[in-house]
């Protein structure tokens, strides 16, 4: 990207209030832009965009589909007569449940119940209804699931179906611990591990479920932090892998039993071990030897390791465990400024990322030539301004967006990014708080509709906003 | 020197449909239209080709063939580089096939004599994989399919080329030019139009070519001269799929019974 490509800002001014806005994208005709507005429009200007935004069969079919549509243009398209709507509206993860439960009471199509108990937004009292009389297996099974799905309605479908949905029911979040009781003494393995994996699970079937030899159920009991210091002691002898490796994650784990797991034969328990806030620099001088490479990549990220382990760690021979010393929160700025200059550029990377770096360091790391390292060159606060201005104009767009990611970029640095060539770039500072509502508003005529509407969408949320504010923000730059 | 590069408009559909009064297609309206995927890797592989010449050296072609709104994904073209752009059309090529529409891209490259044709490996609606290969049959070229890398130099006599197999299999080819190239996603990084391209793509004029332009008539293209007619489109029902759960023996009891329902037997 050229520097000669970025344009002056535009001459003419964003609209104060809410009406002009509106008033101003009725002139433009910007199909998009009506669409993001339309919440803000009063009654006589918002039958004016619908006009614009309902003329046509195949707009109205899109706008059903299209993921940015807003709840009150879906309110308006569910009324719309003698169109092939309402899948497309109910299926939407933004249309509301007054306008879901409206659906409802329109249609008989069996479909749309399924649709609408699987719905986040369906209202509460509309579920219920569906799990009192529907009788289609997999209109309930989905209701089952509907992370929406209140304890009644689980309930309901308990006690209307025994064991059909249970499992569904056990790992539903709002599930009762009276109801988990009840399926876990009804339950195949599955429902009971289920159960017990479940947050709510009652005490009692924890000591219960302790007793299982079934696989399946310990190694859902043993992720449980109420699990007692005697079963623990017991599953860390279990010849099941995952089971020892669920155990070697438990918070308050005995000094000896860590020590113990640190020598098991499977990786994946070493691995979980490697990753413990206790371990004792005895344990990290053993894991840092660990004959699996992951193991030591573990042990290279944990925060609590002490230097001298990461040292060791800074010249293993795999990049990857090299790279996770230099993701390592505590890692001492004498190591990145060693890992900096690794022949591998994934090393090198990850210090460009590193929050504790100097900006002596990254000037150093803006002159290399690796996309992954500018990218997290761009992306760190530490990054001078300088410099930042000079990614900006990187032909990678990785390495632009770091910049617009950037927490520390301001708005001298994020302007010129307004011409980038990636739409997506240009949607992230559209809806980006550091740039200037007037900055923004030569993005009204972009060519790519979904910047338009991420600019009409924040100027739209911005016209609710009391007056002072506004000119605050058209004024700032 | 000139590359063509053939593109097409390509359709997507939701996951709900209306098929046309007629049976033969999709209703228009539950269509969304946009440039074939691959065909964003053809243009771009040309780009470079052009970019590393010397200036004016080569001059890119973006070609298609198709109704008006096919000018939307022609003006992508032209906004991501390409010199010109050709949308053939007339309304007596309605209903062609792979094969006509080979035959038509083929009079284009006729009349243009570029050193190159690209076009896409397939297109994500009709999945064909025929057009490139159309083409070439039509003027009798050298062609190679899923190109995967290539190495051209501009006036060149031939072309070193990879072509994607089986099991991740690459064949290195020479080819003699100018040929008819086929080429694979991934054979290079596509770019996004600047907006500065975008803009001087709208001020750009697109070409717009009739049968007469082509030397061609209504005999050699459309309904009647296709070698394959669309009988109908429909969407298949559904098969009977059911989810087998509960315990082990309760699994198998219950395939017992539906292998006895099959067999007519009394459960």
């Amino acid at each position: 990207m050229s520097p000669q490509r970025f344009l002056s800002k535009s001459e003419s001014l964003v609209p104060m209030t809410a009406q002009a806005l509106v008033a101003h994208v009725l002139e433009s005709g910007d199909f998009y832009a009506a669409v993001a507005v339309h919440g803000i429009a009063d009654a006589r200007q918002r039958q004016r965009l619908e006009e614009r935004l309902f003329g046509s069969r195949r707009d109205v079919l899109m706008l059903a589909r299209w993921e940015h549509t807003p709840a009150n243009v879906l309110d308006a398209l569910s009324r719309l007569e003698h169109m092939p709507l309402a899948g497309r509206v109910v299926k939407h993860r933004n249309t509301e449940g007054s306008t879901l439960k409206h659906q409802f009471s329109q249609s008989d199509d069996p479909a749309l119940t399924g649709l609408l108990a699987l719905h986040a937004n369906t209202p509460a009292p509309l579920l219920l209804q569906i799990a009192m009389g529907d009788h289609d297996q997999v209109v309930l099974k989905g209701l089952a699931r509907n992370p929406s799905a209140q304890p009644e309605v689980l309930r309901l479908l308990a006690q209307r179906f025994p064991r059909r949905f249970d499992k569904e029911i056990a790992s539903h979040a709002a599930v009762p611990a009276d109801l988990l009781s009840t399926l876990y003494h009804r339950g195949d393995k599955f429902v009971r591990a289920a159960v017990l994996a479940h947050k709510q699970v009652p005490e009692a079937l924890l000591l219960q479920a302790a007793k299982s030899t079934e696989t399946l159920i310990l190694r859902s009991l043993v992720k449980h932090p109420l699990l007692p210091a005697a079963t623990v002691d017991a599953l860390s002898q279990h010849k099941d892998n995952a089971i020892r490796a669920a155990l070697a994650t438990r918070v308050g784990l005995p000094l000896a039993l860590s020590a113990r797991l640190a020598l098991d034969d499977s990786d994946s328990v070493r691995r979980a071990v490697a990753c413990r806030a206790d371990l004792s620099p005895a344990l990290m001088q053993m894991l840092a030897e660990d004959r699996d490479p992951w193991v030591r990549q573990w042990l290279g990220r944990n925060p609590v390791v002490g230097k001298h382990v990461l040292q060791k760690l800074a010249l293993d021979i795999h990049e990857d465990v090299r790279r996770a010393v230099a993701r390592n929160p505590n890692c001492p700025i004498t190591l990145l400024e060693k890992l900096a200059s690794d022949h591998r550029s994934w090393v090198r990377a990850a210090v460009a990322y590193q929050p504790n770096v100097t900006s002596c360091l990254m000037a150093s790391l803006a002159r290399d030539s690796a996309v992954d390292v500018l990218s997290g060159v761009a992306a760190n606060p530490h990054t001078a301004p300088a410099l930042l201005k000079r990614l900006v104009f990187s032909d990678e767009l990785d390495v632009r967006r770091g910049v617009i990611l950037n927490p520390a970029a301001g708005p001298d640095v994020l302007l010129p990014l307004l011409q980038d060539p990636y739409y997506l770039h240009r949607v992230m500072l559209a809806s980006s708080p550091k740039l200037s509502d007037q900055d923004k508003w030569q993005l009204r005529d972009d060519p790519d509709a979904r910047v338009r509407f991420a600019l009409f969408q924040w100027l739209a949320a911005r016209a609710l906003r009391p007056v002072a504010d506004r000119y605050f923000y058209r004024r700032k730059a | 020197m000139k590359i063509v590069v053939a593109v097409k408009q390509v359709a997507a559909l939701d996951d709900d449909f209306e098929i046309r009064a007629d049976g033969l297609d999709v209703d228009e309206d539950f269509l969304m239209y946009d440039l074939n995927e691959w065909d964003d890797y053809s243009l771009e592989e040309a780009m470079k080709i052009k970019e590393a010449a010397a200036e004016g050296a080569v001059e890119v072609i973006a070609v298609s063939v198709g109704p008006e709104r096919v000018d939307e994904s022609l003006r992508k073209c032209l906004a991501k580089g390409a010199d010109r752009a050709i949308r053939v059309w007339d309304d007596a090529m309605e209903g062609l096939d792979a094969v006509t529409i080979g035959r038509i891209l083929a009079g284009v490259v006729k009349k243009e004599a570029p050193a190159m044709v690209f076009a896409g490996v397939q297109s994500s609606d009709q999945a064909n994989a025929a057009t490139g290969m159309a083409i070439a049959a039509s003027l009798d070229w050298p062609h190679a399919a899923v190109v995967a890398e290539l190495d051209y130099q501009p006036g060149a006599a031939t072309a070193r080329i990879k072509r994607e197999l089986e099991g991740g299999m690459l064949q290195a080819v020479e080819i003699d030019c100018p040929a008819v190239l086929t080429l694979q996603l991934g054979i290079n990084k596509p770019r996004y139009a600047s907006l500065r391209g975008i803009k001087q793509a709208a001020a750009k004029p697109i070409e717009h070519w009739s049968l007469g332009d082509l030397g061609m008539d209504a005999t050699q293209v459309g309904a009647t001269a296709a070698l394959s007619r669309v009988r109908r489109m429909e969407i298949p029902v559904k098969g009977r799929a059911q989810m087998i759960e509960g315990t082990i023996a309760e699994q198998a009891a219950k395939l017992i019974e539906i292998i006895k329902e099959y067999k007519g037997e009394a459960a």
